[in-house]
């Protein structure tokens, strides 16, 4: 079964997001408090977490930092506030993905945590190189020469659909239905915020970016093909 | 010229300063000229007095020597002259030298013998003619003033006194003594520069003094000049140094209480206001999560309705369809919030804005289904790219789109797309029940409704074309709206391609072009 983590201080809430994830199929741990978060974390360790951002103890954008130190296990937060700077927190703190609430339907919501868990691009097997990037799809596993690279399974996911075609141009709806599984999403900021984050981690100089580069005014694009 | 123009119209102190030496110009002008006229005159006189007397000494003297030398040899004679002339000349110590003339007179007797002669210097063609008239007709001495020419050295100006002089048996003679003013004419040149420089200094004086003055009254004016417009600008610390107890410290320290007041007044109204966007905000918020709570309670019981009775499964049904409308006004009060607490930001990126278009289209016609007028695209263009935050324009579209739906009364609502270089027009036209004058005001209005007493077909919630509105001014666009009853709708939205630019042209005017008044009205 898989287990997914509620961290939502309003307990009305929590036990409904209890009830629609168990009658879909999901085992859940709900969690109140911020600062309980870490123990439950540890002992029982979920397959996705659903992190509300305002909690009491810590808040969410804080354990959510906390939770990706020790895991790459996906995030998806749940804000009330639509505002641009608490959801581009929320992703620069190492979310995956993020829910407004009031969520549109309980299908969406269904729809976006089975996204993130599904084992994507399974159209792709062996090993991509881009630049001095190799990438094993198969064992899960990003390298540059010997070193391994962690990456969330976000990250990792961006960084395949980009390279599997590489000098193909994604425009970021392209990449948001691909990636993220969004049927029309005009939120762009998710992409931007991850593929930042993405660089961060794979470039030498994020600044210059060689291996995810920019196409002013369309999307992005996987260069420096080996 | 029209600097010194506006320099006047701006500046007191340069007003006050240049009328208070313009009218003490005039009186230094006319004092001076008096004083100098009368102390010339003076000057003038004197000296004309005492050389008339000495004239008429001389020509005396000369007329009687020269009849009693009646029996002397011409050269005896000539001598007796030339020593007249030798001591006219030279009389006097302390004054110029005079010079001394004897000229023939013009008459019909002819002498052989002329004794015609001059002090060697001067020319004797110097004395003015107008004056030999004079002499000529006059028994008593005559005098004029002229310039004397010298043989060598610079013409000056001379006092000429002439008289008829008989030499016994030698004919009619005219003997002219030639005065030189050039002392009398520099005494009356230094008293004339004296008076101008004088008079300059004291104009100069008068303006420093004016200036002085009226600077300690214009200085506190300016500072609280510029103190006001620095308080007009938003600074509302502002106030005035009160610095003496003068009119200018009453002034200073009633605007100092104005200035208070007005400060506290603005930061009770901007308290206020900024309590009540946080509340809107916070309540909009706040109300979220029981919000989620309810709608995914909802959609688990509306999934069951088919093992309920009747009944609750359409109270399901209405159930789940407030709580959408429950969440679009949530959703449409919190963007009003922000309208008004102006953090609303743009997010601009590049998009082809017929995609969008065709996309909300499609979106309520399949939402609409058959009962949905059609929709029709009109564009000269496959693709229009601008550059504008594509989540707000999506939704002026989807509010557009809906709005004429809702008045369209079942006739197709037209969508046309027409683009410039700089900017771009889009017309939304349904030929329903339309808008008249009155509504057109206030069409954009919050809350505001064109027919209360009408059913409300798709539920808006009365914020869409306001917020629309608030949206296009983002961008730095417009939106228009026009409309007749009965006659249909038309609502134009005009967008710089590039959000935040000025607009340039308004490729599509709101006064549709398949309406002619005329043909209303008949």
């Amino acid at each position: 079964m898989t287990l997914i983590m509620v961290v939502d201080d309003d307990q009305d809430l929590a036990e409904m997001l209890g009830i629609v994830l168990t009658s879909s199929g999901f085992d859940v741990d709900l969690v109140s408090r911020g600062d309980e978060v870490l123990e439950v974390f540890r002992n029982n360790p979920p397959d996705l977490v659903l992190l509300d951002v305002m909690l009491p103890g810590i808040d969410g954008i804080e354990v959510c930092r906390l939770i990706r130190k020790e895991s790459m296990v996906p995030i998806v937060m749940l804000s009330a506030k639509g505002e641009t700077q608490d959801i581009v927190r929320g992703l620069e703190a190492g979310a995956d993905d993020y829910m407004q609430k009031p969520f549109r339907d309980k299908a969406e919501l269904i729809a976006r945590i089975r996204t993130r868990l599904r084992r994507t691009n399974s159209d792709v097997t062996g090993l991509l190189t881009i630049g001095d990037i190799s990438i094993d799809v198969t064992a899960h596993e990003v390298h540059r020469g010997s070193t391994l690279i962690a990456l969330t399974r976000l990250e990792f996911d961006l960084l395949v659909a980009l390279a599997k075609e590489p000098g193909r141009v994604f425009t970021r709806d392209a990449l948001l239905s691909e990636v993220w599984g969004y049927r029309h999403s005009t939120d762009t900021r998710l992409v931007n915020v991850h593929v930042q984050r993405l660089r961060s981690k794979i470039e030498h100089d994020a600044e210059r970016p060689e291996i995810v580069m920019t196409v002013r005014g369309v999307g992005y694009k996987a260069g420096g093909t080996a | 010229m029209t600097g010194i123009r506006r320099r006047l119209q701006q500046s007191l102190a340069t007003k006050v300063i240049l009328s208070t030496v313009l009218l003490s110009l005039g009186v230094v002008w006319i004092t001076g000229s008096a004083l100098y006229s009368r102390l010339s005159d003076g000057i003038r006189s004197t000296s004309l007095n005492s050389s008339l007397a000495e004239s008429r000494y001389t020509f005396f003297n000369a007329q009687y020597q020269m009849l009693i030398s009646q029996g002397l040899k011409v050269e005896e004679r000539k001598k007796i002259l030339a020593d007249i002339v030798v001591k006219a000349s030279t009389q006097g110590i302390n004054e110029e030298r005079r010079e001394v003339i004897f000229l023939k007179a013009p008459s019909t007797h002819v002498a052989t013998i002329s004794y015609e002669m001059s002090s060697n210097i001067i020319k004797s063609s110097s004395i003015p003619k107008e004056l030999r008239a004079r002499v000529q007709k006059s028994p008593v001495l005559e005098y004029a003033y002229a310039n004397a020419i010298y043989n060598k050295g610079e013409p000056s100006e001379s006092l000429f006194v002439g008289e008829r002089l008989n030499i016994p048996t030698g004919g009619r003679y005219e003997m002219y003594l030639v005065f030189s003013l050039k002392n009398q004419t520099a005494t009356i040149n230094l008293i004339k520069n004296s008076l101008l420089l004088t008079g300059i200094a004291l104009l100069l004086l008068i303006g420093l003094i004016t200036w002085l003055v009226v600077r300690q009254v214009v200085k506190p004016v300016r500072e609280a000049a510029r103190i006001s417009t620095q308080f007009t600008q938003g600074d509302y610390s502002q106030r005035m140094k009160i610095e003496s107890h003068d009119e200018m410290a009453t002034l200073a320290h009633s605007y100092n209480e104005m200035a208070a007041s007005i400060e506290q007044q603005i930061t009770r109204l901007e308290h206020l206001s900024r309590v009540q966007q946080r509340f809107v905000s916070d309540v909009s918020h706040e109300l979220r999560t029981p919000l989620t709570t309810l709608r995914m309670a909802s959609e688990v019981i509306h999934n069951q309705r088919d093992s309920f009775d009747p009944l609750i499964a359409r109270s399901s049904e209405l159930l789940a369809a407030q709580l959408d409308r429950f969440e679009q006004l949530l959703e449409d009060l919190l963007e009003v919030s922000r309208f008004d607490a102006e953090v609303a930001i743009l997010e601009p990126v590049d998009f082809d804005i017929l995609a969008l278009i065709k996309r909300c289209v499609n979106d309520f016609e399949i939402a609409g289904g058959d009962s949905t007028p059609a929709i029709k695209i009109n564009s000269e263009n496959p693709t229009v790219t601008i550059k504008a935050d594509i989540r707000r324009i999506e939704r002026i579209m989807r509010n557009l789109l809906s709005n004429a739906l809702d008045h369209a009364e079942g006739k197709d609502v037209v969508v046309t797309v027409v683009a410039s270089d700089s900017d771009i027009g889009i017309g939304v036209r349904d030929y329903g029940s339309g808008l008249d004058e009155s509504a057109l005001i206030r069409v954009f209005d919050r809350f505001w409704r064109a027919d209360p007493s009408r059913a409300r077909v798709r539920g808006g919630t009365g914020l869409g074309l306001s917020i629309a509105l608030e949206d296009a001014r983002l961008h730095n666009g417009e939106l228009d709206a026009w409309g007749r009853p009965g006659k249909g709708a038309h609502f134009v939205l005009t967008l710089p391609r590039i959000a935040g630019e000025p607009i340039n042209e308004r490729p599509i005017k709101v006064a549709p072009i398949d309406f002619h008044e005329e043909n209303f009205y008949q």
